[in-house]
């Protein structure tokens, strides 16, 4: 069902955004696309360490790169962060239908007397 | 107080409040619009007192039933409201229920116009609590959303 494939992207998303390097990450490309060795000297660490964590947005879809020549870039990928407001919406969905479908019901027993 | 992961909806329902309350509380009648055509529901429990259950099922085609909705009542108050809760099941064990838990709590109040109907839906977390948790910095889906769209709009540092 789409309903838990959604639950599970959504957990993607939060997998990626729980550890602090890679939340870091996130808001530095809030500012724009930059390159994985622009973004890795920024944090205290090895750049296969790096990788991983940049491969982990990746997989969540959080973030796209794509590699020009010897460069990778990193972009953010906004739809993907949405997500997790769409359960919401969904729930609103849901509970505007129902109140459609009341006040369709009443009206039509009111009409039947 | 309304909370971010609140939803809250209004209608004014052209209908006098005693039929939208009596096609909330009859079985038979909440079953015809609970659920979207081609689904159709079926109300199992409908025990309309507080801590009495409610339990609704669920079919695509008519044919096989599916579990919908395992919840109790909390309160209601003949006429003007009904709450009622996902997050214990209606044995009043806590409960886990997909998608989301929930409290619903639906008003019905006089209106020149007939009724005004009022849901409030207060929600608790779609995610697994502990993650939730790692998160830290975030507190609830709301304020989830609010946190990515300000790491997303900041500048990055100075």
């Amino acid at each position: 069902m789409a309903k838990y494939a959604a639950v599970a992207e959504v957990d993607g998303v939060f997998g990626a955004l729980a550890d602090p390097t890679r939340r870091a990450v996130v808001q530095r490309l809030g500012a724009g696309p930059a390159s994985v060795s622009e973004l890795a000297g920024a944090f205290p660490m090895t750049l296969p360490s790096f990788m991983k964590h940049v491969r982990t947005l990746e997989t969540s879809g959080v973030i796209r790169t794509r590699k020009t020549g010897r460069v990778r870039t990193c972009e953010l990928d906004r739809g993907r962060l949405a997500l997790v407001a769409g359960w919401l919406d969904e729930q609103r969905r849901i509970w505007e239908g129902r109140t459609d479908r009341l006040e369709r019901f009443v009206a039509d027993e009111i009409e039947e007397q | 107080m309304t909370h971010e992961l609140d939803l809250t909806l209004q209608r004014v329902i052209r209908a006098p409040r005693e039929t939208v309350w009596r096609a909330w509380t009859d079985p038979d009648r909440l079953a015809r619009w609970w659920l979207p055509a081609p689904a159709v529901a079926r109300i199992d429990r409908l025990e309309l007192v507080p801590g009495g259950a409610f339990v609704t099922r669920m079919s695509e085609d008519g044919a096989g039933f599916v579990p919908h909705i395992d919840g109790v009542f909390l309160a209601v108050d003949a006429g003007t409201r009904i709450v009622f809760t996902n997050a214990l099941d209606s044995t009043w064990r806590p409960a886990r229920p997909e998608p989301v838990a929930m409290t619903a709590e639906v008003t019905f109040a006089d209106h020149p116009d007939g009724t005004d109907y009022r849901v409030r839906v207060r929600h608790g977390d779609a995610a697994d609590r502990a993650r939730h948790e790692e998160l830290g910095f975030l507190d609830g889906w709301g304020s989830v959303t609010a946190a990515l769209a300000d790491l997303a709009e900041a500048e990055a540092g100075p």
